[in-house]
């Protein structure tokens, strides 16, 4: 065995002969030498070439729609010079990594459904593929007695390049096995490339997507099942006061009522290892039907006569209270300046601008509904989730269940969603809390659409506040900042934005502060990021038209000197959406430029620009008729999968501001389906259109499924002001009374 | 409870079950057709259609009485190995993201091309109403329009 030294870390490349084929494993080098005497370790498998030819990855990611199960797949072949269509990938369970440290835990967050082309990822995969391939190579060079150099791997075959003769990978894959290298081969440069960057396959799941025999986790079906429907305080932070279930007991099929106890969480018996750690998935006070079948289990809990002590998170009486609190925040100006330049308040501006944004809580809305499956026994748990992240799902099951992790099992399944709901694990728990109760036979919970809306993690409402100072020529010399958040607080975008961090402001101050509620907030498809965009992006629109500078000019003057692929982003979007060229009143084209996650260095993240071209009728109707997107995410390697996450990011990025906002009522979230909580449909799509041209080439393959959102916002509205000439300052934008005359 | 008669993807199918119970719960724990998917429950995102005597409907919003004696067909059964035209065009173009939606928006689109074989945009965006919250409606439409082209030609 040779080490290989992977991002900084040392590997080791095993091999083992499995079931007639080979398989490949990495091992960490600090604990690939095993002390005498103890066990061998046990083959975790990443790779396994079978007698068939069939190639098996083994992913530590789920697959929540974003392909990062494909591209681990796709960096694996392209070194093993295997037929991709003989390829399929498996999910590989903590329960592993946990008994075997090690064993899948490589890169940042390994387990987490996200930065499936991250640069971190890759150079292990693309290792193994070719390690793989090069034991492929010296098997069939014994076999024939030829020099290896001879031999040749491409599509599944072994040709010897002098006589022609061939044998497929599955051939010699067992002999392949007790093959020792003497040295790791050396990787293809990027130029030989055949698959990444070249060929555009699907994602490999999607045939059994459409066939209807995909596994979700809401479709996990095992012998003795029950069901349980449950509903937790309206109020988060609220308690579960009386319920009555003996009025439910008789109904049909139902087997037990039980409570969800927050009090009642036994702790991990050792030391979680929680990827996110476990503050915010601790359970919500409520009660669950347990039932054979799930509609069964519904109609009782809609019978249960509940009872709840609202606590104090009811006195949020509305959305309007929490934007005047937050705005009394900001109103003070004292926040915790975190970027900073120059002097703001020595500036003697010709012209000031200021102007306070908010946005609200928002609901990610998966398709589908947060559920899960458990099976508890007096000293064992297994899981089955459509979890974003198993480890947080492990520990988070270790929490609850008071069982030791050793005796935890845990399957992934597909994903129906995720957009950040499925990470921090408040699902998972409940589902522990209610399996614990019924122990012995696996127990399915399904939330209703209603309780998904209501107990969700949501995107973070916050206020922003912005004061600019111009000098006569309408420049920005002084730019102060205060940004109030109530929840989960990130600051990528606005402390990092880059028109601070190019340094031709001279006077910078950008602080942030809090207004905690009890509402609960989390990932919400680039966190903070998503709603800093339309903060950020509108105001400096607004210092433009105050300084009477076109926008567009307005950006470019600010970026000079900086990475000038925003430049380029910039200037390739405003042409293909033909900028400037003057529009019937009522339209109006916005621009609007963003990066996740890394505004404030150059050449890094993924910048994304767009151009919206929108109308609006005198009676007030907001149409949006294009899209120009450009983005930089540096290099890419499926140009599909990248097409298809900038699509879904300009649409998510496009309800998200035109329809989605929660109500707060009495601290209660009173939206509960689609009706209230609007989802574009098909004929709301405008017309979307993906430029690749501003792909500056620079040596990196950045994350590209969460930067979308950003810019799509701001765009809009910054076109609804050159429309109408009013400016929107809060989202959702259907909220906006836009009449003109 | 009472005994409920009718046909999934052509087989006779009999089960005692609670009469209000709707057809998608039926489907999904009962018959174990997990490829129908609850979306709402509220008839809203169509991630539960399914074609009821060959009419695209919803099936989170019929109780399972009233499917007695009617054919129902389901994902698992739009066709015999997952090659209906519009199955092979969502593989080809790569339509799905998470997936979950799609069995839905592939039996509307399936009863769509069936009454019209050559749809309008205006067609898809009044007969394809369901939800997807990944935003692959572009490729949706450019699926359902390559089908239209593929049965003509």
């Amino acid at each position: 065995m040779n080490q290989v030294v992977l991002s900084r870390r040392k590997f080791l490349i095993s091999s083992a002969t499995v079931a007639g084929g080979l398989s490949l494993q990495l091992i960490p080098s600090e604990l690939a030498a095993a002390p005498a005497g103890k066990a061998a370790r046990e083959l975790s498998p990443w790779l396994t070439i079978h007698a068939d030819d069939t190639v098996v990855v083994t992913v530590p990611t789920p697959e929540i729609g974003n392909g990062a199960s494909t591209q681990q797949a796709m960096n694996i072949a392209e070194e093993l010079e295997c037929a991709w269509d003989m390829v399929r990938v498996e999910f590989a369970s903590f329960t592993r990594e946990y008994k075997q440290p090690g064993s899948y835990a490589v890169g940042l967050q390994p387990f987490f459904g996200g930065h499936s082309t991250d640069h971190d990822r890759m150079p292990y995969t693309l290792q193994l593929g070719a390690s793989a391939r090069e034991r492929l190579k010296l098997a069939a060079a014994k076999r024939w007695g030829v020099p290896p150099s001879d031999i040749e791997a491409r599509n599944s075959v072994l040709t010897h390049t002098v006589t022609g003769r061939t044998l497929r990978f599955g051939d010699v894959a067992a002999e392949a096995a007790s093959v020792e290298l003497t040295q790791e081969p050396a990787l293809k440069a990027q130029s030989e490339w055949r698959l990444l960057g070249k060929k555009q396959p699907h994602k490999l799941q999607v045939p059994a997507v459409v066939d209807g025999s995909a596994i979700f986790g809401v479709d996990v079906t095992l012998p003795g099942m029950v069901y349980a429907a449950l509903l937790q305080a309206p109020v988060h932070g609220g308690l579960l006061k009386s319920h009555d279930a003996d009025a439910v007991m008789n109904m049909p099929g139902v087997r037990a009522v039980v409570v969800i106890d927050p009090s009642k969480t036994p702790g991990s018996p050792v030391q979680a290892d929680a990827t996110f750690g476990l503050e915010g998935s601790e359970l919500r006070s409520g009660v669950a039907v347990i039932a054979d079948h799930y509609w069964q289990a519904k109609k009782a809990l809609d019978a249960l006569p509940v009872e709840w002590e609202l606590g104090l998170g009811q006195f949020w009486e509305s959305n309007e209270k929490i934007r005047d609190r937050q705005h009394q925040v900001l109103d003070k100006w004292a926040g915790t300046p975190l970027t900073k330049a120059g002097d703001v308040e020595k500036f003697e501006a010709a012209k000031t601008v200021e102007a306070t944004y908010s946005i609200p809580f928002c609901e990610h809305a998966t398709m589908e509904p947060l559920n899960g499956t458990a099976k508890y026994t007096a000293d064992s748990l297994e899981l089955w989730h459509p979890t974003q992240d198993m480890q947080q799902a492990f520990w988070v099951a270790a929490d609850e269940s008071g069982v030791h992790p050793d005796k935890i099992d845990i399957h992934q399944t597909l994903v129906g969603g995720g957009f950040g709901r499925r990470v921090i694990g408040d699902d998972v728990r409940t589902v522990v809390a209610i399996a614990k109760q019924y122990p012995g036979v696996p127990v399915k919970v399904i939330w209703s659409r209603e309780e998904t809306t209501r107990q969700g993690t949501y995107r973070t409402s916050l206020a922003a506040r912005f004061k600019a100072g111009l000098d006569e020529n309408g420049t920005l010399q002084a730019l102060q900042g205060e940004t109030c958040f109530s929840g989960m607080a990130l600051n990528i975008g606005y402390t990092d934005m880059p028109y601070a961090a190019a340094g031709n402001i001279p006077n910078v101050r950008l602080a942030t502060s809090s207004l905690p509620m009890h509402i609960m907030t989390g990932a919400y498809r680039a966190p903070c990021y998503n709603a800093h965009a339309f903060t950020v992006e509108t105001f400096i629109d607004e210092c433009a038209v105050a300084g009477g500078i076109d926008p567009l000019d307005y950006r470019l003057n600010l970026l000079s000197g900086w990475d000038p692929a925003w430049a380029n982003c910039l200037k390739v979007a405003a042409e293909k959406a033909d900028w400037g060229r003057p529009l019937p009143k009522g339209q109006g084209r916005g621009i609007a430029i963003s990066n996740w996650p890394h505004s404030g260095k150059p050449q890094a993240g993924a910048t994304v620009c767009a151009v919206a071209h929108v109308e609006v009728s005198q009676s007030g109707e907001l149409k949006i008729h294009r899209i120009d997107f450009t983005f930089d995410c540096g290099r890419i390697v499926n140009r599909d999968a990248v097409l298809a996450q900038l699509e879904g990011g300009i649409i998510f990025g496009l309800n998200m501001s035109l329809n989605e906002g929660l109500t707060i009522e009495n601290g209660a979230v009173i939206e509960g389906n689609f009706d209230s909580y609007p989802m574009l449909k098909m004929s709301d799509i405008p017309d979307i259109r993906v430029h690749f041209e501003a792909l500056s080439g620079h040596d990196r393959f950045a994350i590209i499924g969460e930067a979308p959102v950003g810019p799509i916002g701001p765009a809009i509205g910054n076109a609804i002001y050159q429309a109408i000439g009013k400016r929107v300052r809060t989202t959702p934008f259907r909220t906006h009374d836009l009449r003109w005359s | 409870m009472s005994s409920i008669k009718f046909k999934v993807n052509g087989e006779s199918q009999s089960v005692d079950i609670d009469p209000s119970t709707p057809l998608l719960w039926t489907l999904r724990d009962h018959l174990k057709k997990t490829g129908t998917k609850f979306g709402c429950g509220v008839g809203q995102c169509g991630a539960c259609t399914v074609h009821f005597n060959g009419v695209a409907t919803r099936s989170c919003l019929i109780p399972v009485q009233s499917v007695e004696g009617a054919e129902i067909t389901t994902i698992e059964g739009l066709s015999e190995s997952g090659d209906h035209v519009l199955q092979k065009l969502w593989v080809e173009l790569n339509v799905p993201q998470c997936g979950y939606c799609q069995a839905g928006v592939l039996m509307a689109a399936a009863d769509l091309l069936k009454r019209k074989p050559n749809p309008t945009d205006e067609d898809i965006d009044s007969h394809i109403s369901n939800i997807c919250r990944c935003g692959t409606y572009p490729r949706i439409r450019a699926a359902i329009h390559r089908a239209a082209k593929e049965i003509q030609a």
